[in-house]
């Protein structure tokens, strides 16, 4: 369900991609035509298809997570294109122009700001499908987690996420006693210490020390990414943090129904975390 | 040019404007003499082009050099890709490879700066104490803000930037 309304969306965009330069052009002609066979029609009807490929281009350009202020702004240039007299042939060379120009802007957000964020489903399920990919692995595991210790995960992962380190710290450090039972899962316990040690460091902005903890072997199952060897250490420990934080995520996700509203304010930075 | 502790800068779009309409002033004063009889305030107004960039630039330096040691006590160092929509307002310090240099021509200088973990835009709302160049390797000190204010993604409206290493073309 959730693919194929993803699918349609880029269906939907990539449709809207060419209604740009239709619209831009389409007016353009139909402008020149009507100046070539002097038809008594005003000249700024057919800058109506510019002013519709200006708002689709600056709608394109808001869906993005990177705003391109060109494209978004292109629509007050065609209202002051409208909204002024101006003679027919003006008209029609500067509807070309624009046309060539919302073309050129189109090609330009394309290519510099990246791909429309993926359309949100339902405000009660994960967006991203990675992320979701990785919770849904992780779920067997992290189920077993209880009531609370999740709740805490959940907190642990939004201080963080605020850059409150020091609460994070103390959050982590405050689960990790309550998680000694052995019913907790192992995975989620080496999550709260390693982000506790780091998240202490980070408050008071300290490097990355000598030694330091990572996951264990078995949790490799467990776990969103693999540090590449070529990087060495601080790859090491940044992807032990990385590792951590998304296992709290999962951990919270999967045990913790009433914390979700909070997960997904933070789904951005889990995807931060997620990607390569 | 230095007052007090301040390092002022004119941007060159400043001096640009001055020297078109110096010369502007010039060829109407040569061709004109009710431009001649005018000068007394025509001069005057001509160097204020420069003065109120250059008063505006000693007032933001000096705001932003006041602010920087508070900045200082309290912005944890950060890896990029921990900096987040959740971090909005918050301080911030992050090391990194400068990687492009925008606007530098209108003293409002946009970085962006690049660590292991990812890259961001630093944007510098004055001119900077030094000046920076690609692949220069900084510490950068801020606050995480929105692009638009209201809209688009993370990045630091920086407060100091400062050169830890020299570029790998000057060394």
């Amino acid at each position: 369900m959730s693919v194929d309304i993803i699918k349609k969306a880029k269906t939907m965009n990539r449709s809207l991609e060419y209604a740009i330069p239709l619209f831009a052009f389409g007016g353009a002609l139909i402008g020149i035509f009507f100046w070539m066979y002097n038809v008594p029609v005003d000249i700024r009807v057919p800058i109506f298809g510019c002013v519709i490929a200006s708002c689709i281009l600056a709608y394109l350009a808001w869906i993005r997570p990177r705003k391109d202020i060109v494209a978004l702004t292109t629509p007050i240039y065609s209202f002051i294109f409208l909204g002024f007299p101006i003679d027919n042939f003006s008209a029609v060379v500067l509807e070309v122009l624009y046309a060539v120009s919302l073309s050129i802007l189109l090609v330009r957000l394309k290519y510099r700001f990246g791909v429309a964020s993926a359309p949100v489903l339902d405000k009660k399920e994960l967006a991203d499908p990675l992320l979701k990919s990785y919770v849904e692995k992780t779920r067997d595991v992290l189920v077993l987690t209880g009531a609370e210790p999740a709740h805490s995960a959940a907190v642990v992962f939004v201080r963080f996420a605020e850059g409150e380190f020091l609460a994070a710290a103390r959050g982590a450090e405050s689960a990790i006693a309550h998680l000694s039972d052995a019913s907790a899962p192992r995975s989620l316990q080496h999550a709260f210490a390693i982000v506790k040690e780091q998240s202490e460091r980070l408050d008071k902005s300290l490097v990355q020390p000598e030694s330091f903890l990572v996951f264990p072997p078995e949790d490799a199952g467990m776990l969103a990414k693999v540090p590449d060897p070529k990087f060495g250490k601080p790859e090491e420990y940044d992807t032990a943090l990385d590792n951590a934080l998304l296992v709290l995520y999962a951990g919270a996700w999967n045990a913790s129904e009433t914390d979700h509203p909070h997960l997904l304010e933070c789904q951005p930075f889990a995807q931060r975390l997620l990607a390569p | 040019m230095k007052i007090g502790n301040v390092n002022v800068k004119v941007s060159i779009l400043a001096i640009a404007v001055f020297v078109i309409f110096t010369f502007f002033l010039l060829v109407a004063s040569v061709y004109s003499p009710e431009v001649r009889s005018q000068l007394i305030w025509l001069i005057p107004g001509l160097f204020m082009l420069l003065i109120i960039p250059m008063a505006l630039n000693y007032m933001s330096r000096r705001e932003y050099a006041e602010m920087e040691p508070q900045y200082e006590a309290v912005a944890k160092t950060v890896r990029i890709k921990l900096i987040n929509e959740s971090m909005i307002g918050k301080p911030v310090r992050i090391e990194g490879v400068v990687e492009r240099v925008y606007f530098q021509f209108l003293n409002r200088p946009q970085y962006l700066v690049a660590d292991r973990s990812g890259a961001i835009s630093v944007k510098m709302f004055t001119s900077p104490e030094e000046d920076v160049k690609v692949n220069d390797v900084v510490e950068v000190l801020g606050q995480v803000i929105r692009r638009y204010i209201a809209a688009g993604e993370p990045v630091i409206n920086c407060i100091s930037i400062k050169k830890i290493k020299k570029s790998k073309k000057d060394q």
